[in-house]
């Protein structure tokens, strides 16, 4: 089977796991949208400091959020289905391949229902919401490359989801910057194509870094 | 404990370093607090000189799967991260009567700060391992492709200040900087290069003690030898 | 004379405080099914794991389907290594079916629904397919799995206690897998306690302990 077609069957069966078992949809979601409800209620009703800080406060809950969703359970075969898939001959490229790619679906669709949540509670003003179809994919790509990696870093560890978020975030923080950077530009009417430029370049490198170490990280497997 | 060369060298400099850095004269802008950066300067580079020690260490063991990387490793982040922060308190004690705050998201502050929680996912990673191999693999994966990202954080982290200059109280606009505090300063950084490269070397020399000491546990124990045949129930054979 | 399906020499596992295996010598036949006894906690699981190519050995020398231990050609041979543990290798939230049309995908390189259905068919699950495999009894996954053993036809079929808590009919699965196999010229080896009822499956066996192979048995 070549790669594209492994990646496909692989993300396919992947994204079925996920979405019957719902831990995205109806755990992570709900809870990032708990943690945007609770920000206004710690700073107080002020609805220009709520307007402005509105999308900063977005991106924060994306990342710190968004790494539940790279640590899916679906996202990490058991052992035992891990030892499997590599007797099949899944290649540990497409392994890599497709479960950023889930991620990467599941975290643009966990962007979009934090994003509604945001603008009905914060109601933040940008001036072009067009830019968003692109800020939101390349940050959605660099989380879930970071998370992935990440997860097969810390497979196999007890403490792996406290651990991975640890790791994650501080790598993460070029993928924040650029995000809520871009999308303050979009609210005074700011140029943001360097930050675009940041996030397809972070993206880019944490491509090339998940496919030189999926191979060597499978063979560690414990 | 035996004194060697190294752990020599390092005392020494050290003591010399810190001897210059207070017979020095005081700064003439900030006077006596400038003498904090005979501390602030050499471990904010300790912090970057560590954080490129692991990246080549974690490179070398991916090319030679040899343990005695994976320990130089992780004892120079170890050392890297105490270095760090202390490079940061230093910061922040100097920041307050200069600036007026602890903390001034400045650039550098922000970096380090980051570099900081870097190195300890780093090594909250490497305890989680029992088993050396597997810990000194996954952590060379993590040390490449944590230390890779420093530069694009940095980058980020200087064009996102760009935007908004911190207000600064006092600015030390002093470009001039005297020989004796220069050769202090210098003397400083050599100082702790040489403590950095003692404690390393100290730490990676623990390591590979701890590992052994696992290896003799395993001569006297074999898979299945610490389980034996229950005592009730009359089964024995 | 052929040449051995999985040949080990002086291989031992170490784990940390531990040495896991010692010192194995193991040589499968082709055409031939072995029967691995050993007490809990021997190592047996960890020496089926180096067999299946997914342990490297911590020292000592091994080929495995005519594959060198440690080297890039184990990539090769794995699609022709049958492996069932005692952990079933199933996405919990798929049903059976997928979980089987899944596997087989992978390793035939296409869709592979009918051969699934085929399968599911043979190991008696045609009417279990839509259930999920979190909520099919363990008697279930293991057929499953037997079901993409069918499908994989390996050379190389390693059984970890799969046999435990199966009916008869199961049972009978079991021998007809390992049958399959050495008809093929292919080797089994099978981790098992229980050594009345593994025995008429198998044409000898070896036992485990302290980390070295113990006993030979034809």
């Amino acid at each position: 089977m070549n790669l594209r077609n492994q990646i496909a069957t692989l993300m396919r069966y992947e994204l079925r796991d996920e979405l019957r078992g719902g831990e995205v949809g109806f755990v992570v979601l709900p809870f990032g949208v708990v943690a945007l409800l609770t920000i206004p209620m710690a700073i107080g009703i002020d609805t220009p400091l709520l307007q402005r800080i509105g999308p900063g406060i977005y991106w924060s809950i994306i990342l710190l959020f968004g790494v539940l969703v790279t640590q899916r359970h679906s996202s990490l075969a058991p052992p035992a289905t891990r030892d499997m898939l590599r007797l099949a001959g899944a290649d540990p490229v497409a392994r890599f391949a497709a479960t950023t790619l889930a991620t990467f679906l599941l975290l643009l669709a966990f962007e979009v229902g934090a994003g509604f949540a945001t603008m009905a509670l914060y109601d933040p003003a940008l001036d072009s919401w067009w830019w968003l179809a692109a800020l939101l994919p390349l940050t959605a790509a660099g989380l879930s490359m970071i998370g992935t990696i990440a997860g097969n870093i810390a497979s196999g560890l007890e403490a792996r989801t406290s651990l991975v978020p640890l790791i994650v975030v501080p790598i993460a923080v070029p993928l924040l910057l650029g995000a809520a950077q871009a999308t303050e530009g979009l609210r005074v009417g700011a140029g943001i194509l360097r930050w675009l430029l940041l996030l397809a370049i972070v993206d880019t490198v944490l491509a090339v870094a998940g496919v030189l170490t999926a191979r060597s990280l499978e063979e560690s497997a414990a | 404990m035996k004194a060697r060369p190294l752990d020599i060298a390092a005392v020494g400099t050290l003591a010399t370093a810190f001897v210059a850095g207070l017979v020095v004269p005081p700064d003439a802008v900030q006077g006596d607090l400038q003498r904090i950066m005979y501390v602030h300067v050499p471990s904010a580079w300790l912090a970057y000189l560590s954080f490129t020690v692991t990246l080549v260490a974690s490179v070398a063991y991916l090319r030679w799967r040899s343990l005695r990387w994976d320990r130089i490793a992780g004892a120079a982040a170890e050392v890297g991260v105490v270095f760090t922060g202390l490079a940061l308190a230093t910061g922040m004690i100097w920041g307050k009567p200069v600036w007026g705050v602890w903390w001034t998201w400045d650039a550098r502050l922000v970096l380090t700060a980051v570099m900081f929680f870097v190195y300890l996912g780093y090594l909250a990673l490497r305890r989680s391992f029992d088993d050396p191999e597997l810990r000194a693999h996954r952590s060379a994966v993590l040390g490449v492709v944590a230390v890779l990202q420093i530069p694009i954080v940095h980058f980020s982290v200087t064009w996102w200040r760009g935007l908004h200059q911190p207000p600064t109280v006092l600015r030390p606009d002093n470009p001039q900087i005297d020989a004796p505090l220069l050769f202090a300063l210098l003397m400083s950084v050599a100082a702790f290069t040489v403590v950095f490269a003692a404690l390393v070397k100290r730490r990676s020399e623990i390591t590979a003690k701890e590992d052994e000491a696992l290896r003799f546990q395993e001569a006297g124990a074999t898979a299945g030898s610490d389980i034996t045949a229950p005592t009730i129930g009359g089964g024995s054979s | 004379m052929t040449s051995p399906t999985v040949s080990l020499r002086s291989v031992a596992v170490r784990k940390p405080g531990s040495l896991i295996l010692r010192s194995v010598d193991l040589d499968l036949a082709p055409g031939s099914a072995t029967a691995l006894f050993g007490a809990n906690g021997s190592g047996k699981t960890t020496l089926l794991r180096v067999v299946a190519t997914l342990l490297r050995p911590s020292s000592g020398s091994g080929v495995v389907l005519g594959a060198d231990l440690g080297t890039a050609a184990v990539d090769g041979v794995r699609r022709r290594i049958g492996l069932v543990g005692h952990e079933p290798a199933l996405y919990p939230n798929l049903t059976l079916g997928e979980n089987l049309e899944l596997a087989a995908s992978i390793a035939l390189g296409r869709p592979a629904t009918a051969e699934a259905q085929d399968a599911l068919q043979q190991v008696g699950l045609a009417g279990a397919a839509d259930r999920r495999a979190s909520r099919s009894s363990n008697g279930m996954r293991r057929r499953i799995e037997f079901a993409r053993l069918l499908i994989l036809a390996p050379d190389l079929l390693l059984l970890d206690e799969a046999h435990v808590g199966l009916d008869p009919e199961a049972w009978l699965l079991v021998g007809h897998l390992i049958e399959e196999v050495t008809g093929r010229g292919g080797s089994a080896l099978i981790v098992a306690h229980e050594e009345e009822r593994i025995r008429p499956l198998v044409d000898g066996a070896v036992t485990l302990g302290d980390g070295v192979i113990t006993g030979h048995q034809e």
